[in-house]
């Protein structure tokens, strides 16, 4: 189809747009005298007067504005294919075929019904199969002390005091976790650690419940739990390795759905959140949305 | 959903959806982890055909070593159970504990096995091999399924028609937009 063909003079009254006005500049002015800013809307308003009139009926952009949702979209479930537990890690481990076992994970992920602004769900749980096991931990505390007695029979690999801070010091960081017993803290402050453990979020504080007083129960807290926070309405996790059973990854779900269950009740009364989805995954694999069933195992399958 | 159902259907059917008989308990395949030396069709049968195959006989293990060097072999080795295994204690002891391992595993007394070479092969090539050496099942399509699939291809059909409609109608608004900025150009230039 022919693109119609416009005037020239027709434009000229249909779109006084100030592009016009600017591209020609040298064109004999009403008023010669006066400075340039005061002289263009002169031209414009004795180009046309329409526009400006209906500008003014329309009122404010920001009222015609569409009012921001206040809560994060959830799809329809109705349309959803939704599967069982077995038939997604079917999939799943299909997908993953050939990868090296231990990189591979399942993932979960739960949608929540939430407002955008608001508390949000974050904590951390030990699942009854846990997905890390090789977390090395640091404690700070004297090492013939009771509490570091029990700390290293707990599963700590490092404690002490002096002799770690000077490791520290050296640039030998041989941990992932640190922990501090409240005692020890003072002696920790006065060694200057922050400058190198600060960076790698390793400082021991208060407000990351990393200065305890029963450090052993912490490191077995700490050593196979992991954290998970909400982000844009979702809760993500890992939950398993490739090699679990179907009937781990059930108990490492259930562990997980209902610690962030917990987590909501306790924020209910500021912002009301609900499950709305969950959807199981892999590292390389589709997302699958799980209906709630078991399924049915078949024999042999790992 | 449409995305998800044509994944999910790639997965279930299509080269390589078959069903291995039941005395294979194991197929490991060696090769380089780039393609220089022939050493592509092995990892295209990986990305495709495997993952059909897995699919379909979730009980057989399927391991992979990519860390052969490129001049080396291209092996994929078939593990059978024997049929009457001849009683080896400390066999059936070492067999479990190495077949989640990705590393490939001393054949034992309760295995045979036998070796394809993939090398400078293509994956169709090797998935033949395959079918002649374990005498392997193909997967028919259900009645579903071939609905389902007839349905996601009309879908597809449609979405390239409508697109190419749609293509069109932008290039009109977009050349009858540029011929407007044309003339209010050559208007600025006849009024300077």
């Amino acid at each position: 189809m022919a693109a119609p063909r416009y005037c020239p003079s027709c434009l000229c009254l249909a779109a006084p747009s100030s592009t016009l006005f600017r591209a020609a500049p040298r064109r004999p002015a009403f008023l010669p005298l006066t400075p340039r800013p005061s002289q263009q809307p002169l031209q414009l308003r004795a180009a046309s007067l329409k526009p400006l009139k209906y500008r003014r009926k329309d009122g404010p952009v920001s009222q015609k504005r569409k009012k921001a949702r206040t809560t994060f979209l959830v799809p329809d479930l109705k349309k959803a294919m939704q599967f069982s537990l077995v038939d997604a890690m079917r999939y799943l481990r299909a997908s993953e075929v050939g990868r090296p076992p231990t990189s591979s994970k399942y993932e979960l992920h739960i949608r929540l019904r939430t407002p955008k602004n608001g508390a949000v769900v974050r904590n951390r749980l030990r699942l009854p199969h846990p997905v890390k096991t090789d977390l090395r931990i640091c404690v700070i505390a004297p090492a013939d002390s009771p509490h570091g007695q029990a700390a290293k029979a707990a599963g700590a690999v490092i404690v002490g005091e002096e002799d770690v801070f000077l490791a520290i010091k050296d640039g030998r960081i041989e941990f992932d976790r640190c922990l501090c017993h409240t005692d020890s803290l003072p002696a920790l402050a006065k060694a200057g650690l922050g400058r190198i453990l600060g960076p790698r979020g390793l400082m021991p504080s208060a407000k990351t419940n990393t200065v305890v007083k029963d450090v052993a129960a912490s490191v077995r807290e700490m050593a196979g739990a992991s954290e998970y926070r909400e982000r844009f309405g979702v809760v993500r996790m890992a939950i398993g390795q490739l090699g679990f059973t179907a009937e781990e990854v059930q108990r490492n779900i259930r562990a997980f759905v209902e610690g962030v269950r917990r987590d909501m009740q306790g924020i209910n009364d500021q912002t009301p959140k609900e499950v709305h989805e969950v959807v199981l995954s892999s590292t390389n694999g589709p997302g699958l949305s799980l209906d709630g069933t078991f399924g049915v195992a078949e024999v042999g399958v790992v | 959903m449409r995305k998800l159902q044509t994944k999910l259907l790639a997965i279930r059917l299509g080269s390589g959806a078959l069903v291995l008989p039941k005395d294979i308990k194991r197929i490991h395949m060696r090769f380089a982890p780039r393609i220089e030396g022939g050493h592509m069709g092995p990892r295209k049968f990986w990305h495709h055909e495997l993952i059909r195959l897995k699919y379909h006989n979730p009980a057989v293990f399927m391991t992979i070593d990519r860390n052969a060097r490129a001049e080396d072999p291209a092996v994929m080795s078939v593990h059978f159970t024997l049929p009457n295994p001849t009683p080896s204690s400390d066999s059936a002891a070492s067999n479990p504990a190495s077949l989640d391992s990705t590393t490939a595993t001393d054949a034992s007394l309760t295995e045979r096995v036998s070796t394809i070479d993939m090398k400078h092969r293509t994956s169709s090539e090797i998935l033949d091999e395959l079918v002649r050496m374990t005498k392997a099942q193909a997967v028919e399509a259900t009645a579903a399924e071939r609905e389902e699939l007839r349905l996601l291809e009309e879908q597809r059909v449609r979405s390239v028609r409508d697109s190419a409609k749609s293509a069109e109608v932008k290039a009109r608004v977009k050349r009858e937009k540029q011929l407007l900025e044309q003339a209010r150009g050559d208007m600025a230039a006849q009024a300077a």
